[in-house]
């Protein structure tokens, strides 16, 4: 029995396509919601309402899905049970 | 009788193994949080303890994939059984207080499946063993897990660059390093989900062998979901903190973005594969990933030297402790097939356990006194 026919190599290819959107995109969105309260910060300091506003809801979206994705980490660690 | 007490010896050797995972893998969760100072060393140990004692309630697929998908229960019978059990958990064990000695952080689950496979293999032969098993769910997956987290944590840290690189660093420092309190949370909860398995795994294998659970029905009881919680959490909480300074400090000098993205890129990993059903490594995921995080900034952040000796240190982990299990199932042999082999060999283990400890204990106060 070769390899190729025990190994399950569709499952490792999801495997390694989740890891790269997950692994990638949810620092991605961070370093987002990071650069909207940065840039927030400074938007209000020099009394800019509209764009302080704006980052901020960056940062807030940014949070939240960040939250979203750590909540599904633990669905998925439950349904594989 | 003897059944009975090879069962006791068997149950506390488990928890002992258990123990030494926690303890051997605190650096898996905790490494990059302390070394960023993202959180204090004892907190930061303190709650990878308790999340790793939670995590261990979550999911049991684990415990029966290592219960019965690695060597074949068939072959685990009674009193002789229960002796394999024990004899791969001392090559385990073993193993793990080497690496540990050294500062390495090799991986628990190879030690344990390689440690049980020797003993299976020694006792057995290859009949025991599920190769394909081996093969699809360790190895396979062993080559995989820690170069999907080098290049996954290597691409995220320089979108992360690309989209801070600009700002002040003392905000950027402050962001991510809460975000680290999440990341390196969500690593806690699913080491102590996939990690603390492995010892209930090995614990229904030896009440299978005892003839107190069927092998057609393979359910874990509750208290050994319990005591196997407790285990690794009192391991978590006891620190190894020679893994962790290999970890925190040793193979890259880390920001807290790169923290942030080495622990993202692992839970990712993790998760997905655990999702599919593979039972990967902690340690090669997140070292995978620190590797990563630190060569995507420059290559030569990363200390190539202490990766290497790492890298050396997993490839041998599954012959060694295999070799460790097969020789202590035949120095148990040598006392015949009743109870008086484990018993010797438990002593042994215990001795050199608690000398091993010690010396390491008088190295680290000497070191601590002023010059």
């Amino acid at each position: 029995m070769s390899a190729a026919s025990i190994v399950d190599w569709g499952a490792l290819g999801k495997v390694v396509l989740y890891s790269v959107v997950a692994g990638v995109g949810v620092p991605a969105i961070y370093g987002l919601a990071v650069l909207g309260a940065a840039r927030s910060t400074d938007a209000q300091r020099a009394r800019r309402g509209g764009p302080a506003t704006a980052y901020a809801l960056l940062a807030l979206l940014g949070g939240v899905a960040c939250l979203v994705a750590i909540a599904y980490g633990i669905v998925v660690m439950t349904q594989k049970s | 009788m003897a059944s009975d007490v090879i069962l006791v010896i068997v149950v506390g050797t488990a928890l002992a193994f258990d123990f030494t995972n926690g303890f051997h893998d605190t650096a898996n969760v905790v490494a990059t949080a302390i070394s960023t100072r993202a959180v204090p060393p004892r907190l930061a140990v303190t709650l990878a303890s308790m999340l790793n004692f939670v995590g261990a309630f979550v999911s049991l697929k684990v415990a029966a994939t290592v219960g019965k998908g690695i060597v074949d229960p068939g072959h685990i019978a009674g009193s002789h059984g229960m002796t394999i059990v024990f004899a791969g958990l001392v090559g385990a064990i073993a193993w793990n207080l080497a690496t540990w000695w050294f500062g390495l952080p090799s991986s628990s689950s190879h030690a344990l499946i390689g440690g049980l496979v020797g003993s299976a293999l020694a006792a057995s032969g290859t009949a025991a063993v599920d190769g394909n098993g081996l093969l699809s769910k360790v190895v396979v997956p062993a080559l995989i897990a820690p170069v999907l987290a080098f290049a996954v944590a290597g691409v995220a840290i320089l979108v992360i660059y690309r989209i801070v690189g600009r700002l002040r660093p003392g905000l950027v420092t402050r962001g991510f390093k809460l975000g680290q309190l999440g990341s390196a949370g969500l690593l806690a909860l699913s080491h102590g989900t996939n990690d603390a398995q492995k010892t209930m795994g090995i614990l229904t294998l030896a009440l299978v062998a005892h003839g107190d659970i069927s092998a057609d029905k393979f359910a874990v009881p509750q208290w050994v979901v319990i005591s196997a919680a407790g285990s690794i959490a009192l391991g978590t909480y006891s620190g190894g903190w020679r893994i962790i300074k290999t970890m925190g400090s040793r193979i890259i000098k880390m920001d807290a973005a790169q923290g942030f993205a080495a622990q993202g890129a692992g839970s990712a990993v993790i998760l997905a594969a655990s999702h599919f059903g593979y039972p990967l490594s902690t340690t090669h995921v997140i070292n995978g990933g620190i590797m990563g995080a630190g060569a995507a900034k420059r290559l030569s952040a990363v200390r190539w030297g202490v990766a290497g000796n790492i890298v050396v240190a997993w490839i041998l982990t599954l012959p060694c402790a295999a070799a460790g299990g097969a020789l202590v199932y035949g120095v148990t042999r040598i006392f015949g097939k009743g109870v008086t082999g484990p018993i010797v060999v438990s002593v042994l283990i215990l001795i050199a356990s608690f000398m091993l400890f010690t010396r390491r204990a008088r190295g680290t106060a000497a070191a601590a006194v002023p010059a």
